[in-house]
C-alpha cells in the first residue's frame, strides 16, 4: 500500500510536467495568422516613453503608419507633401507658408484644420526637451487663414519644409491635448488607426477606411515589440509574424531557404573610430592616417560582422544620396609602419594607446577586439576598455582618452546632416569628442545656413564629408546594414533615412 | 585529502601548460571566423577567429584567480568577524549574526547592480559586490563554531590554566574550527565562481574582450544558433569547476554542501546544527 | 504566532530607512551626468546641448542640494507615491507592480516544481543513504547546485527551442513561455531541497520513537512516507524564506536570457538608463519583501517546527 502511494505521488509529479510540456508545446507554434487581411509583424524598437513625441517613439508612429506630419521625403532626399500640398517661403525669408491638404479627418472624426497644426506643434516646440528637427531655430507657428499654417524661424533657415517631416512632429487632433503627455489612441491621420496600446508588449492597428491617399494593407496589424533578434527570427520562421525587422546576421540564410524573403538595406549610421587630436599621439596628423592604413575596412564589415555592414568610405554611406559608395581599400600595413616612422614610432618607441567602447550594441566589443588586433599587426599595441557609455562620455568629451569607438546615427530626426557636421566637426561643435579644428572646415559648414537649393546642399555634405576623410579626423569604420523579412506578407519599401511608414504598404500574401 | 591535491595539479597543468600547446589566445583569423572544432582548434574558434580553447584557459587565470581571491579576502574576513563575535558573545554576537542575516537576505545581484551604477561595471564593482555578500557565511559559521568550541571542556582548561584569553581564541579555537572552515571555503569557492562568471554574463562585471567565463557564454550567445561551441566550452567549464569545488567541500565534510549564494541560512540545517551544538555541549 | 512575527518585523523601517539612503545617495555618486543618460534613453545618438540638459535637470528636480531631493523623494514615498520612470515616463509603481507579478508567477512556479521534484527525491535517498539511489540523486544534485542559470538557460533553448522544437526560445506571453524559464530556475532549489530533506529524513529515522514504531512491526516506507510530509511542510517554509533572494538574483539571468519582463530585467534597464526613481524604489522593494520573506518564513517556521515538537515528545 505505502509503496504504491508512493509511486503514485512520482507517477502524479512526473505526469504533471509532462502534462504542462504537452500542452505548452501545442501551444508554441499558433500564433494568429489566418484571417485574411491580418497581419502579425515583429519589430525591433518598443515604445521606450508610452509613444511620446519628443522621444524616438514619435519616428516610431510614422513608420507604423499612425501619425503624418506635414511634409515627407521622396527618394532624391527632397521634400514631398504629407499633411502639407505646398509650401512657399514667403517674402520675409524666415517665414514659410505650409498649405494643408483638403478633406483630412482625424481618426477621431475631427478634421485636420490650421488650428489643430497650431496645437499640435506648439506643444511639441514647448516641451522641455524639444526635438532636434526644431529645437534652437526660435521656431514659432500661426494659422494663416482657413487651410494654411505660417512657420516663422528666428534666422532664415533653407530647411523648414525637411525638418517637418521628422516623426517627431506629428500632428494628433486637438483632442489629444489635453495638458499631460498626448494622446495617441484613435487620434492620429495615418493610414492605421492605432486601436489598442500594451504597454511596450504590443499594439493593435486597425485599416482607416478613411485614409486620403492609399489605403493600407491589411484589415488588422499585431504589433509585437520584440526586443531580441533571435527570437525575432524565429517567430519569422516559425510564422507567428509574417513580417520582422532587424534580423540576426547569422540567421539570415537559414530564413531564405525556409522561404523568407529577406531585405538588406543602408542605415544612416556609422561606426566611427574617433581618435583624439587634442593631445598626443593623435594630434599627429600621420598618425592618425598610419591606424586608418592599418585598418582593413573591407575584412571587417564582411568577415568580423559577417556581411552584417557595409565598409565605410566616408562618414555618410549609401544610405544617403551623397554618400561615398566606393569601397574603402583594404590594409596597407607597411605603409601604416611607415608613417608611424616617420611620425617618430617604431619597434624601439612603440605607440601604445587605449581603446574605450561599450556593449550596448553587441557589435563594438567585437570590432574593437578585431580593430585591436589589425592595429597590432602594425606595431600598435591596443589597450580595449568596455565600459558604460554614460560614464565615459564626459571623459571623451573632455578629450581624455586617446581612441573611441563609437555608433553614431548621422540623420537628427530629418534628412539632413548639417547638425552632425556642426556639432561633431567644427571647433566649437557640443559633440565634437575628435577634437577636429579646421578653419577651412568651420567655413564650409557655415555656408549650410544660406544655401537653399537641395542639390546643391547635398554637394556641401559630401564636400564636406571629402575633407573630414583627407584631414583622417577619424576611422569611418562601417555602415551597419538594416534588414527585414517577410514571409507571407509582400510590398515591404526599405527607407534608408526612418522617415517614412513601413507597415501601410505590406499586405498579406498566402503562402 | 590526497585526490584533491591531485586534482588541484592538473588544473595547474591545464592553466599553466596547456596554453603553451595550444594557439596564442588573441591572434585573431579572420578567415576562419565560428569555426566548429577541429584539430588545429580544439574547441573550435569565435567570432574574431580565435581559438576557444586559448582564450578558455586564459580566462581560467581570471575567472578562477578572482574567484580564489574573493574566497580568501571574505573568508579571512568572516571568520576574523565570527570569531570575534562569536567569542564575544551576548548582545555584540547577536548584533554580528543579524547584519550577516540582513546581508544575506539580499540577491547577490541586487549588490552588483548597485555597484555597477556607482562604479560602472567591471572588474572592480563586481570583486566589491561579491566580497559585501561573501564574508557573512564565513562569519555565521565561524561564529557558531567558536561559540560551539568555547563551551568544551578543553577551552575551559586551558583558561583554567592561565592562557592568555586571545591566545585561546587564536590556537586552540581557530585550530579545531579550520578543517569545516576550509571545507566551507571550497563550497564558497564554487559559489563565487558562479557570482562571477553571472554578474559578467550580465555585463556587470568583467567586460566582453577578457576572456572571462561568464563574458564568453554572453558573446557567443548571439551566435548559439549558428555556432554553440563558442556557448559550450565556457558553460562547460564553469560547471566541471564548480562541481569540483563542491565535491571537494564535500569530501572535506561541509554538512551544507552546496549553498551557491550565501542567501538567508536554510532554517532545517541551522536548526539540525544548532540541535547538534546544544550536544556537543552536554 | 502573530507576537514572534511582529516583534521580527520591529526593526523593519529602521532596515528600509537606511536601504532608502543607500538606494538613493548611490546613483548619485556615479560618474557622468544622469540627466543626459535620460536624455539618451529617450532620444538615442543625441549630441549634449546644455541649455536642454538644465532645464531636464529642472523638470526631473534633479538640480538643488541632494539632501533635500531626498527628503522630497522619502516624504512622496512614504505618501505612497514612487515617482514617475525618467525613461518611460509611466508611474514607477504602474512598472514595478506589473514586474514584480511576472517575476512572482515565474520564481513561484519555480519553487513549486522544485518542491515536487525535490522533496520526494529527498525522501527517497534517506532510504538508504549511500545506497545506490542515495549516489545518483546526489550527484544529480551537485549538478542541480554547479549548473548555474546564464548556463542551463542557453542549454535548454538548444536542446528543446532549437533541437526539438518544442517550446519558445524566448518571449513572454502564453504558458508555453513558462516551461524553459521555470525548468532553468528550479534546477537550483530542487537540489537544495532534495538535500535539506534527506538530511532532516535521516536524522528522524533514527530517533527512538521512530525506531519503536519500526519495532512494532509498522512497515519500513509507512513510517518513512509519514514523516514525509511534515518535512515537505518544514522545507517548503524554509525553501520560500531563500526563494527571494536566491531566486531572485537568478530571475535577473533568467529574465534577460529569456526576454521576460520582470523585475531583474527592469532593474538592469534602470540601471543602463539611470533611471532614478525606478532604480530607487526597485532598491528598496527588492529589500522589503527580502527581508519580510525571510522573517516570515522563520516564523512560520516556529509555527510549524515539527523537530521541536519531536523533541518534546522524546523527553
Amino acid at each position: 500500500m505505502p509503496r504504491r502511494r508512493a509511486a503514485r505521488l512520482v507517477a502524479a509529479v512526473a505526469g504533471a510536467i509532462l502534462l504542462a510540456a504537452g500542452c505548452s508545446g501545442q501551444g508554441g507554434g499558433g500564433g494568429e495568422a489566418g484571417a485574411d487581411g491580418e497581419l502579425t509583424v515583429a519589430l525591433q524598437f518598443p515604445p521606450r516613453a508610452a509613444y511620446a513625441f519628443d522621444a524616438d517613439d514619435g519616428a516610431r508612429l510614422q513608420s507604423l503608419g499612425v501619425a503624418e506630419t506635414l511634409t515627407t521625403v521622396d527618394d532624391a532626399v527632397q521634400p514631398a507633401p504629407g499633411l502639407a500640398t505646398s509650401w512657399e517661403q514667403t517674402a520675409d525669408p524666415r517665414t514659410w507658408r505650409f498649405v494643408l491638404r483638403h478633406g483630412v479627418t482625424f481618426h477621431d472624426g475631427s478634421p485636420l484644420t490650421p488650428d489643430a497644426v497650431v496645437t499640435a506643434l506648439r506643444y511639441i516646440a514647448g516641451v522641455t526637451a524639444p526635438p532636434r528637427s526644431i529645437r534652437g531655430i526660435g521656431f514659432t507657428i500661426a494659422a494663416d487663414g482657413a487651410d494654411a499654417v505660417r512657420i516663422t524661424t528666428a534666422a532664415p533657415d533653407p530647411v523648414v519644409p525637411l525638418r517637418m517631416s521628422s516623426g517627431n512632429l506629428g500632428i494628433l487632433a486637438p483632442a489629444a491635448y489635453t495638458g499631460g503627455q498626448p494622446d495617441v489612441v484613435r487620434t492620429g491621420t495615418g493610414p492605421y488607426v492605432l486601436n489598442t496600446v500594451n504597454g511596450t508588449d504590443s499594439a493593435v492597428l486597425v485599416r482607416n477606411d478613411g485614409y486620403w491617399g492609399p489605403k493600407a494593407g491589411a484589415a488588422r496589424v499585431t504589433v509585437r515589440y520584440v526586443t531580441d533578434p533571435q527570437s525575432r527570427a524565429l517567430a519569422l520562421q516559425s510564422g507567428d509574424v509574417q513580417f520582422a525587422e532587424g534580423l540576426p546576421n547569422a540567421s539570415l540564410d537559414q530564413l531564405r531557404s525556409a522561404g523568407v524573403d529577406v531585405a538588406e538595406y543602408p542605415a544612416a549610421r556609422t561606426i566611427e573610430l574617433l581618435l583624439n587630436q587634442s593631445a598626443a599621439p593623435f594630434s599627429d596628423l600621420r598618425v592618425r592616417q598610419a591606424v586608418t592604413k592599418a585598418i582593413d575596412r573591407p575584412v571587417l564589415a564582411a568577415q568580423v560582422l559577417g556581411g552584417a555592414a557595409a565598409p565605410a568610405a566616408d562618414l555618410f554611406g549609401a544610405a544617403v544620396p551623397w554618400g561615398g559608395t566606393a569601397p574603402p581599400p583594404g590594409a596597407d600595413v607597411d605603409g601604416a609602419k611607415a608613417l608611424l616612422a616617420e611620425a617618430g614610432y617604431g619597434p624601439d618607441r612603440p605607440l601604445q594607446v587605449r581603446l574605450w567602447t561599450f556593449p550596448n550594441r553587441p557589435e563594438m566589443p567585437v570590432l574593437a577586439g578585431a580593430i585591436q588586433s589589425m592595429l597590432g599587426r602594425a606595431g600598435i599595441g591596443v589597450e580595449v576598455t568596455v565600459g558604460d557609455y554614460s560614464a565615459q562620455e564626459p571623459d571623451v568629451l573632455a578629450g581624455r582618452f586617446d581612441m573611441f569607438l563609437n555608433s553614431r546615427s548621422y540623420l537628427s530626426d530629418y534628412p539632413d546632416a548639417t547638425s552632425t557636421l556642426t556639432s561633431d566637426y567644427t571647433c566649437a561643435g557640443s559633440y565634437n569628442i575628435d577634437h577636429y579644428c579646421s578653419a577651412a572646415y568651420d567655413a564650409l559648414t557655415a555656408r549650410l545656413p544660406t544655401v537653399t537649393d537641395t542639390a546643391e546642399r547635398q554637394r556641401l555634405f559630401a564636400e564636406a564629408a571629402r575633407v573630414l576623410t583627407a584631414d583622417a579626423v577619424g576611422v569611418m569604420v562601417v555602415h551597419p546594414l538594416n534588414t527585414a523579412g517577410s514571409r507571407g506578407a509582400s510590398g515591404f519599401v526599405a527607407d534608408p533615412l526612418g522617415v517614412r511608414p513601413v507597415l501601410p504598404p505590406l499586405s498579406r500574401t498566402d503562402t | 585529502m590526497r585526490r584533491l591535491a591531485g586534482g588541484a595539479g592538473i588544473l595547474l597543468l591545464l592553466v599553466v601548460v596547456l596554453p603553451m600547446l595550444l594557439p596564442d589566445p588573441v591572434a585573431t583569423d579572420f578567415a576562419a571566423i565560428l569555426r566548429p572544432p577541429s584539430a588545429a582548434h580544439p574547441s573550435g574558434t569565435d567570432q574574431l577567429g580565435r581559438d576557444v580553447a586559448a582564450r578558455l584557459l586564459v580566462g581560467a587565470r581570471l575567472t578562477l584567480g578572482l574567484s580564489a581571491v574573493t574566497v580568501l579576502v571574505t573568508g579571512v574576513v568572516g571568520t576574523a568577524v565570527g570569531l570575534a563575535s562569536g567569542y564575544a558573545g551576548g548582545p555584540v554576537g547577536r548584533a554580528v549574526l543579524r547584519l550577516t542575516d540582513l546581508l544575506a537576505a539580499l540577491p547577490t545581484v541586487l549588490f552588483g547592480l548597485l555597484a555597477a551604477v556607482v562604479l560602472g561595471p567591471g572588474t572592480v564593482a563586481l570583486l566589491i559586490a561579491v566580497t559585501l555578500v561573501g564574508w557573512t557565511p564565513f562569519a555565521r559559521q565561524a561564529h557558531q563554531l567558536t561559540v560551539r568550541e568555547l563551551g568544551q571542556g578543553y577551552v575551559e582548561g586551558a583558561g583554567a590554566l592561565g592562557a592568555a584569553r586571545a591566545r585561546v581564541l587564536g590556537g586552540h579555537v581557530l585550530r579545531n574550527i579550520a578543517r569545516p572552515l576550509v571545507a566551507h571555503a571550497c563550497v564558497r569557492f564554487a559559489g563565487t565562481l558562479l557570482t562571477v562568471s553571472g554578474l559578467s554574463f550580465l555585463g556587470l562585471g568583467i567586460q566582453p574582450p577578457s576572456p572571462e567565463w561568464g563574458a564568453m557564454v554572453a558573446e557567443g550567445r548571439e551566435f548559439l544558433f549558428a555556432a554553440p561551441h563558442v556557448v559550450l566550452a565556457p558553460s562547460v567549464a564553469v560547471v566541471l569547476v564548480a562541481a569540483l569545488a563542491l565535491l571537494a567541500g564535500r569530501a572535506l565534510g561541509d554538512s551544507v554542501a552546496g549553498r551557491r549564494s550565501p542567501g538567508p541560512r536554510p532554517v532545517v540545517v541551522s536548526r539540525f546544527r544548532r540541535r547538534r551544538q546544544n550536544e556537543g555541549g552536554n | 504566532m502573530l507576537g514572534p512575527l511582529l516583534r521580527r518585523l520591529l526593526p523593519l523601517p529602521l532596515i528600509l530607512l537606511a536601504a532608502s539612503v543607500v538606494a538613493f545617495a548611490l546613483p548619485r555618486l556615479v560618474g557622468g551626468d544622469v540627466t543626459r543618460a535620460v536624455l539618451r534613453a529617450r532620444v538615442a545618438s543625441d549630441a549634449p546641448d546644455p541649455a536642454v540638459t538644465a532645464r531636464v535637470a529642472a523638470e526631473l528636480g534633479l538640480d538643488g542640494p541632494v539632501a533635500g531631493q531626498y527628503l522630497r523623494w522619502l516624504g512622496a514615498v512614504l505618501r505612497g507615491d514612487l515617482g514617475i520612470g525618467y525613461v518611460a515616463r509611466t508611474p514607477v509603481a504602474d512598472q514595478l507592480g506589473s514586474a514584480l507579478g511576472v517575476s512572482g508567477l515565474l520564481t513561484g512556479a519555480a519553487l513549486a516544481l522544485a518542491a515536487l521534484v525535490g522533496i520526494p527525491a529527498g525522501v527517497l535517498a534517506a532510504r538508504r543513504p549511500g545506497g545506490p539511489l542515495d549516489r545518483a540523486l546526489s550527484a544529480a544534485g551537485i549538478a542541480g547546485i554547479a549548473v548555474p542559470e546564464f548556463v542551463l538557460a542557453p542549454w535548454l533553448v538548444l536542446v528543446f527551442a532549437v533541437g526539438a522544437g518544442l517550446f519558445p526560445a524566448i518571449g513572454w506571453g502564453g504558458p508555453e513561455h513558462l516551461v524553459l524559464p521555470v525548468l532553468t530556475l528550479a534546477a537550483y532549489p530542487a537540489a537544495l531541497a532534495a538535500q535539506l530533506v534527506r538530511a532532516e529524513t535521516i536524522d528522524v529515522l533514527g530517533r527512538d520513537h521512530v525506531r519503536l514504531a519500526r519495532a512494532k512491526g509498522l512497515p519500513e516506507r509507512r513510517v518513512l512516507w509519514r514523516h514525509a510530509a511534515r518535512l515537505a511542510l518544514t522545507s517548503v517554509t524554509s525553501l520560500s524564506g531563500m526563494f527571494v533572494a536566491g531566486l531572485l538574483g537568478g530571475a535577473v539571468v533568467v529574465e534577460t536570457v529569456f526576454g521576460i519582463p520582470g523585475v531583474g530585467r527592469l532593474l538592469l534597464d534602470a540601471v543602463l538608463a539611470r533611471d532614478l526613481p525606478v532604480l530607487q524604489a526597485g532598491t528598496l522593494v527588492l529589500v522589503a519583501v527580502a527581508v519580510v520573506a525571510g522573517m516570515v518564513a522563520e516564523v512560520a517556521q516556529l509555527a510549524l517546527d515539527p523537530v521541536a515538537h519531536d523533541r518534546e515528545a522524546d523527553r
